[in-house]
């Protein structure tokens, strides 16, 4: 077996308990939002790219959450939440794909050496996700990984394994069958592996 | 049964994934944390401003029900109290013999009958002394 050096600092149990901590049943909605918000911005954040869209999906998941579950049990926020987060950030990829085309129709989107810019996103001026990270570069590593794999796998993947949601509930919040979930969470990790070499 | 055991590989990029991802959340910009908590408050806000907005909506079909409930009685109370005094009339003039003092219209009345009325009063208060004396003998 190959020995693998801890990714902690400290116990390397550390993320699990983080996780059932960050995963208790919240005594209110407000609770459940405030634990949850800053996970939800970096999960939005990994699927767009952008960290203005990633705010404009978390919004957005938490009005409609409020608006149409608050009277939902506690612990059947999770899955929906996750399930309305996952459904506005495909949103905004498709919106975002067809504003690409329609600035493509334009003759726009193309700098000097013929590269692809962006066109009417403004600047992102505020500090970067990663100033702060100790762990900056693997996070950026994982990232870039993660941004590679098809979206059903990069679904699964967030889901399942980064939030720690059970198959049922993955499946619940992505829309599909179970085994779908497992069939889509088994492409990712072999892809991660192999995208990931430097993490071994 | 025993679960299947996973691959101590992958069993570690799952964990070092996780606690990157939990790190980064933990970890994120004041500046954004800032924005989050704010879009919180705001969807929890418009929450509460819908739930009291509530019966205030609830009054505005209610008031209107009201509304055409009046409506409709004002047009259907005329009518319930016009019903008798027609079917009274139309019975007064099914039979006139039942009461010939009064004609059930005036208007469609012999006009000659008011013409003389001190006369007939004469006649009638006549005719009962003339009766009694009729009697008395």
């Amino acid at each position: 077996m190959t020995s693998m050096a801890s990714p902690f600092s400290t116990n390397p149990l550390q993320a699990d308990l983080s996780l059932e901590e960050a995963r208790a049943t919240p005594a209110s909605l407000d609770a459940f939002l405030a634990q949850t918000e800053r996970r939800a911005f970096r999960m939005a954040e990994m699927h767009l790219g952008h960290r203005e869209d990633a705010l404009d999906a978390v919004q957005d998941a938490m009005l409609r959450l409020v608006k149409h579950y608050r009277d939902k049990p506690a612990a059947e926020w999770a899955p929906l939440f996750w399930g309305i987060l996952r459904r506005r950030i495909v949103d905004l990829q498709r919106r975002r794909k067809v504003r690409s085309i329609v600035v493509g129709w334009l003759g726009g989107g193309r700098d000097d050496d013929g590269d692809e810019m962006p066109a009417w996103d403004p600047a992102d001026t505020g500090p970067g996700p990663l100033d702060r990270l100790q762990d900056a570069q693997s996070y950026a590593d994982m990232a870039v990984a993660v941004k590679k794999l098809p979206q059903r796998q990069r679904e699964a993947f967030m889901l399942r394994v980064l939030e720690g949601l059970d198959v049922a509930e993955t499946a619940q919040a992505m829309g599909c069958s179970e085994g779908s979930v497992k069939t889509h969470l088994s492409r990712a990790m072999h892809h991660l592996r192999d995208h990931l070499e430097e993490w071994r | 049964m025993n679960a299947p055991k996973k691959d101590p590989e992958l069993q570690y990029l799952e964990q070092r994934a996780r606690a990157l991802y939990l790190k980064a959340g933990a970890q994120l910009d004041a500046h954004t944390a800032g924005r989050l908590r704010a879009a919180r408050r705001e969807a929890l806000q418009a929450a509460q401003a819908k739930e009291h907005a509530h019966p205030v909506r609830m009054l505005l079909p209610a008031g209107a029900f009201a509304v055409l409930a009046l409506a409709v009685t004002m047009l259907w109370l005329p009518q319930q109290h016009g019903a008798p005094i027609t079917s009274a009339s139309s019975t007064s003039a099914a039979s006139p013999e039942a009461d010939s003092y009064l004609p059930p219209d005036a208007e469609s009345a012999d006009p000659k009958l008011y013409q003389n009325l001190d006369f007939y009063g004469w006649l009638a208060s006549n005719d009962g002394q003339s009766s009694g004396t009729t009697t008395s003998q």
